[in-house]
This record gives C-alpha cells, structure tokens and sequence, in this order.
C-alpha cells in the first residue's frame, strides 16, 4: 500500500512537471509559418528563386519599386527603395531617385546607389545570377550621385520597372555584406527589408528578426519561424493545434471546406494561379499534323480538370497564357468539346482508328492530370501508358524529350513575355543551350511566335506591345504546341488572430508576404 | 575479447566503403541535380551548367569519387552543395536528436513489449494471448505514418495533451519530454511489436525444457522460475532480435521524424533526397550503415554479459 502511494506521488509530479508548463507566456510576438518543402535551399535572391525560399527571401530585401503589398499588379507599382523615378522620352535612360537614411540589416550602414549599382551588376553577371539574361539589355547602370542611379538601356524591354522591383534579379544588396561574406552570403544574407535573417537550421527551420531601423516603421512582429515541413498533414495539424500560425495549403476543394470548418482557421484562394498545360511534343509522329492537335483540343473537357481539384479554387484556363498575368487575353480560338469533330479530324488525318504515344513519364503532382488525359483521350483511340517517378526525375526526362504529352503547371512572374518566351520562344526549346520549358519544340518543327515575343520585347508603346502578346496568344491556339486545361488557385490558411496589415487580393512569394504592419492579435 | 572488437572494426571498413561507394554511384544515377534545388525549374540550360561548374559537379564522375574518397579518409565528410554547410555540422546537430528518439523508442518497446511477451506465454492459447498476438501484429503492420497521425489526432487535437511538432524549447527538460512522448510512442510501438512476439516464442521454448519442469517439481514458485530460470534463458534471442531492429528503429525514425518536424537524421536524408544534394545523401547514409554496424558489434558482445558460455567460446 506504502508503494503504491509512493507510485501515485512520484506519478502526479512528472505529470506537473511536463505539463505543468503546457501554457508559458511569451511576451515576444512569433509568427510560426509551416513550408511546404524540405529545405530553404540559399538566401541569395539573384540566384536562387524556390517556393521555399521566396517568402523568406521577400521579408529580408526591397527592390528600388514594388509590388503593393497584396496586389500583383504591374501597372500599379509603388516606390520601395526609390523614393520616385523618371524616363527619358524614347524610355532608353531611366533614373532612379533613392530614399535617404534606409539602413541595412546587422549594421552595415546606409544604402546608397553604391549599393544599387552593385546589386543590379551582380544580377546582369552569368557567374551570380540566374536571371542574367534579363539584363541583357542593359546598357550602363552608374550611380550620379550618393542618392540617385541611372539605368541604360541598349533598346526597349518589356518593362523596365519588373527588373528593378523586389522579386528576384531586382532585390537591392549590402555590397559590403557580400564582399565580407563572399560565397557565405547565401546563408547571410543583408538587406533592406522588415525583417533580418537571424539563423538556418538545415532541413528544419529559419528565424528572421524584426530590422528595428526599418524605414517604414519598426514591424509589429518580432520574430519569423520559417519550418520546413514537406508533409501537408503535419502542417495541417500543427495549424490546427495553434503550433503554427500560417501554412501552404493542399490543393483541393475537400481541404478548403474542412479547414473553412474549423475554428479559428481562415483560408485564402490566391491568384495568380498555376495555369496547367498539356504541351504536345512535335518531335513526336503524329502530333506534328495539326489536324490531330485539333481533334485531341476538340476531346480535352476543361470542366473534368477544374474538377479534380474543385471549382472553388480552379478557374478556366482559355490562354496559353495565365488570366491576370500583363498583356493577357480570353480572345483567342476555342475548341469545344465534340467526339464527333475529333474523330473526323483523326480521319483527315490518317489516323481513323487512333494511335498510341507510347510511355508519358510524370510525377504524382501530374498524375491526376495524366490520367484524365488518358481517359479523355481514349474517347478518340489516342492511348499512352503512365510511368510515375519522382518530381526532380520527371524534371529531367521531360527535358530529354522522353514524352509525346507534357502535363506541366507553372505561375511565373506576371508579364505575358515571361509566359510565352520561356514556353513558346525557340529560344527556350529543352535541350539546347538556351533551353527552359518549351517542351513542344514550337518553332522548331513549325514556325513560331518568337517575331511576335522578340517584336514586343522591344516595343516602347505599352499598348502596342500588349497587342503584340495578344497576337502571339492566338497564334499558339491556332497552331496548338499546346492546350491550357486549368488554372488552380495558390491555397495557404491562417489562424484567425493573425492581422496580415494589408488588404489580399493576390501574391507573387507563393506564400503570405509579411510586412512590417502584419501583427499576432 | 579486444582482439575480437578490432577485428570486427577492421572488417568494418571495407564495408562502410562499399557502402559509401554503391550510394555514391546510386544516388548519381537517379535523374535530376541539386541545381534545381537552387535555382528552380525554369532557368535556361546555360545557367544550370554554370551553377554546375560551380558544384564541380562538371568533373568526371570518377574524380568527384575519388575527391570526396580522399576528404572522407581525413573524416571530412565535405559539404552541402546547396546551402556549403559542412556535413559534419548537419550531422552533429541531427544525430543527438535520432539517438534521443530510437533510445526512447527502444526503452518504450522493452518495457511494454517484454512483459507482455512473457504474459502472452505464461498465458498460451488464452484468450489474452489470442488478443496479445493480435495486437502486436497489428503493431507490426500498421505503417508507422499511419499511427503517427492517429496519435496527433488523438492526442493532440482531440484532448490537447501533447504538441504536434518539434523537439521543445532548448534547456526545458518539461518541453523536451512533452515533445518526445508521442514520437517515442509510435516508433516505440514497432518495437514493442517485435519484442512481444519474440519474447513469447523465446519463453515458451524455455518453458518445455527439462531444467524447469525440474525447477517446478522441486516447488519453486511460479514468479521465481520465469525471472530465474526462463527469462534468464530466453533473453538472447530477445536480444538479438533487439539488436536487429534498432538498426529498423532507426530506418523507420525517418518518417516519425518527418512527421513530428523533429530534426535528425531522418528529416536531413529527406531533405538532401528532394534536393539531391549529393554529399549529404552519401555521407549520412554511410553513418547509418556504421550505427547498424556498431549495434551489431554491440549485441554480440552483450551476448557474453548474459550467457558466459557465449564468452568463453
């Protein structure tokens, strides 16, 4: 009887002392954000450019303009490091005019145009930057003064504006940062932003501190958590649990009406989407006959896509082009659903009772797509078999021109030149040394759009070179190297205590962008 | 006994460097580089073979070989391609955490699995045996991402008891406890499984033996014969069985680890897979064929502490 008392205690104790702290108070604000990715990958925003990194990477940088916080809209760019800009008429010099006193993180001083001009080299140098090409066209960049660059252009760009914005090649760095770290930048990274990089723990978590000296204000959270956490159900319950404040969100109707339910939780459906296309390879016989694009555009029923994943948080997807993006348009050729066409057109072609493509090799991320292809497409005797292998595999064989049928989602910086050129350029064909992600050979095998992307690349006048893009869009419906089945929503949920301090219509990181106004109500 | 131990380290070594070799080749086998893990999918070929050079990934396969060879010799196990942190770093933060949970995985499955092993076989043909066997083949077959997640339903969103995710605040024993209970739980569940099973059929074949049938005719008592005399007996199976599945124990910490967002071994393979970081994966691979290797050596030698004719021969 004496021993079990004496069990009983020393049972009652442990259970004070391990849950006994189980509601500690902190007075540091924390937001805890759940990444859908195993690890950050490099801090460095000229080089680096992942669906993990980028959320991180938008708190620690500014560019000399920006998005407005919650908005994607090229035609509504606001001043960030530069305080306000001009352009020469024929729109070949630009000037930047820089705030003065914007600090950098970790005390290494004041940002100056030094710092502009060192930033943009850097961006423009094949050795550091992965968005070089962009740059290209750049001219000269020279700092007038302490406070003011100017940017020379050897001809017009798309938009000068997205080169010097805070995404990517256009993210302004401490010079004297990257000259003391040298390649250990990536994991030190300095900048401008509302928040400054603290600590990297590998294939777990980054903390970034508030910048106190922030020039618009001090932020009103004091610490970001960023943890990377690949698997969707672990991030859910952690959410659930209040472990986290914000996570990534799993694409599916299902998961949005079940987190709708649950209290405390808000979710967010975000365009701009991932448009997902099925590019046709036309290496492959018979996809070179455009009568057999046809009939296969006349079999694929959009509605059957946007369903997988669910109406509420798919759109249409009518363009090669994704809606919203600047230069898009609707008006192009559609292909409605009829067997009977198809079959007829199967017919003209040579191919009455159908082919076979062999093997399309993809990764689950594609599958349910590939499959409803493969269904579809049966309709008309066109049949292929799935091969499943890893993500990083499918990436490279669908390089190496292994399918007939590419199934392949992307969201890419807003502007329709990003869209076309590194999916419809010649340039861009897998496998040559330019090559990105045209997968069809479009422009290649048959004649292109690249006169019509280089012609608008280059266009001073807005309009005319939005006409341009849209000329370009209805020739790929016209000649078909693909066909746009959907456009799916960027998911992520929130606790409700969570003040974001702007208004969300839209996102660029990928992720909830977090400002110096977001506060933990 | 000392020559015995260096011997099996000595046999060790071409062992770990066929190891080391096989998943060095593997791993470059497999489609896709740790370019894409930096710059993304949609940067031109041109770039990719810079960012390449610059990993020196352009060299002949053999020399990266013998390179990383020689740098393992010196016990530098190189370094990420991607972030340039050093593996041994990584390690020495992940292994303590993945030792934490298989230690406590393995203190849960024998402290629940061997008594119940020896209750199931006290018991034979009952029905808590029926039922025991049961459980402990359901313990086996259940994944353990599948039990992982009931547990969090369970006990972390139903009753509020236990955290979802991490290890707890650094230098708060109360913190690390509450953090380590569940994932303890369900790989220790796995063990638990094993043992129970083992240490059943182990009893049960010492049980037939003449020596107890003895023990129980001289009037010895039930209690004292199967601490004494069988358990005694029936341990060295149980402990080889132990001794194997650790090296499992920790083979299966991966997705506990992933699942819980525990750091560790588990979570920093994961990661390196995803983004083919090619010295990671081989490196930290290479250590788990030394811990299984070491267990191995580990249970062989305890062999003697039990049973001393296991010693003198």
């Amino acid at each position: 009887m004496k021993h079990l008392k004496l069990i009983g205690i020393f049972i009652l104790l442990l259970w004070l002392f391990i849950f006994g702290f189980h509601g500690q108070a902190f007075c540091e604000k924390v937001l805890r954000i759940g990444v859908k990715s195993g690890d950050m990958g490099i801090l460095d925003p000229h080089m680096s450019a992942t669906t993990a990194n980028l959320p991180i990477m938008d708190s620690i940088f500014n560019g000399l303009v920006r998005f407005v916080p919650g908005t994607v809209d090229l035609e509504k760019i606001e001043p960030d490091l530069a305080e306000r800009w001009t352009a020469s008429p024929d729109k070949k010099i630009w000037t930047f005019y820089l705030r003065k006193g914007v600090q950098f993180h970790q005390g290494f001083g004041e940002m100056t145009a030094e710092d502009v001009v060192f930033s943009l080299k850097k961006a423009a140098a094949k050795e550091t930057s992965a968005w070089w090409s962009n740059y290209l066209p750049v001219d000269k960049v020279e700092a007038l003064d302490k406070y003011t660059v100017r940017i020379t252009f050897k001809n017009n760009i798309p938009s000068v504006l997205a080169l010097v914005i805070n995404n990517r090649g256009g993210m302004v760095l401490s010079k004297k940062a990257v000259e003391k770290h040298g390649d250990g930048f990536k994991l030190n990274p300095v900048g401008t932003g509302p928040f400054a990089f603290e600590e990297y723990v590998p294939k777990q978590r980054t903390i970034l501190k508030a910048h106190p000296q922030y020039f618009r204000g001090r932020p009103k959270i004091d610490k970001i958590i960023y943890h990377f956490m690949p698997v969707d159900q672990s991030r859910e319950m952690a959410l659930e649990k209040g472990e986290l404040d914000m996570i990534e969100g799993t694409k599916a109707e299902w998961w949005v009406n079940k987190m709708r339910g649950t209290k405390g939780i808000l979710v967010d459906a975000l365009p701009p989407g991932e448009l997902t296309v099925v590019h046709f390879n036309l290496t492959k016989k018979p996809l070179e006959n455009l009568k057999v694009r046809q009939a296969m555009a006349h079999v694929l029923l959009r509605d059957e896509f946007r369903e997988v994943y669910g109406k509420q948080i798919t759109e249409d997807a009518l363009s090669p082009v994704p809606p919203g993006y600047l230069g898009y348009t609707s008006d192009v050729k559609q292909y409605e659903y009829n067997i009977e066409k198809a079959k007829a057109l199967l017919k003209e072609a040579g191919y009455p009772n159908g082919f076979d493509l062999g093997k399309m090799v993809t990764s689950t991320i594609y599958l349910s797509s590939a499959e409803l292809l493969q269904q579809q497409l049966k309709k008309i005797g066109i049949k292929f078999e799935i091969q499943i292998v890893d993500h990083p595999t499918m990436h490279k064989m669908i390089r190496s021109d292994v399918n007939a049928l590419i199934p392949y989602g992307a969201a890419r910086f807003p502007i329709a030149d990003e869209y076309l050129f590194q999916f419809y350029h010649s340039n861009s064909i897998v496998g040559r040394p330019t090559g990105i992600t045209n997968f069809s050979h479009y422009g290649e095998v048959i004649p292109g759009v690249d006169d019509l992307i280089d012609a608008a690349s280059v266009e001073p006048d807005s309009e005319k070179q939005k006409q341009l893009w849209i000329r370009a869009q209805q020739k790929i419906m016209q000649d078909l190297p693909s066909y746009s089945l959907r456009v799916t929503y960027v998911l992520f949920a929130r606790r409700n205590n969570i003040d974001l301090g702007y208004d969300l219509k839209s996102n660029i990181s990928l992720h909830y962008q977090i400002t110096e106004k977001t506060d933990i109500k | 006994m000392f020559s015995f131990v260096t011997r099996r380290l000595l046999l060790a070594i071409p062992t770990l460097w066929i190891t080391l070799t096989v998943i060095f080749l593997l791993v470059r086998v497999i489609p896709g580089d740790p370019t894409a893990a930096v710059m993304g999918s949609y940067v031109s070929e041109e770039n990719i073979k810079t960012l390449k050079r610059q990993m020196g990934l352009d060299r002949p396969l053999i020399v990266q070989y013998f390179d990383y060879l020689y740098k393992v010799c010196q016990l530098d196990f190189g370094k990420s391609l991607i972030t340039g942190v050093p593996v041994m770093k990584e390690i020495k933060t992940a292994l303590p955490h993945t030792l934490e949970l298989t230690a406590c995985s393995i203190i849960v499955g024998m402290l629940t699995g061997i008594p119940l092993g020896l209750l199931l076989a006290m018991k034979r043909n009952s029905l808590i045996d029926y039922l025991g066997r049961l459980f402990s083949l359901g313990g086996i077959s259940f994944p353990v991402f599948y039990s992982a997640i009931l547990f969090i339903l369970l006990f972390s969103i139903r009753l509020d008891l236990l955290p979802t995710m991490g290890v707890g605040k650094e230098g708060n024993l109360a913190s690390r406890i509450q953090h380590l209970i569940l994932p303890s739980i369900t790989l220790g569940l796995l063990m638990m499984s094993y043992l129970t099973r083992i240490t059943r059929s182990a009893t049960l074949d010492v049980l037939n033996e003449d020596y107890v049938r003895t023990a129980y005719a001289k009037g010895l008592k039930g209690k004292k014969i199967i601490f004494k005399h069988v358990f005694k007996n029936a341990a060295i199976p149980v402990i080889t069985v132990l001794g194997m599945y650790t090296g499992i124990l920790i083979g299966s910490s991966v997705i506990t680890e992933i699942i819980f967002h525990r750091p560790g071994l588990g979570s920093l393979i994961v990661g390196a897979m995803l983004s083919r970081d090619y010295i990671v994966i081989t490196s930290v691979m290479t250590l788990y064929a030394a811990i299984v290797i070491l267990i191995n050596l580990l249970t062989d030698l305890s062999y003697g502490l039990i049973d001393p004719r296991v010693r003198l021969s």
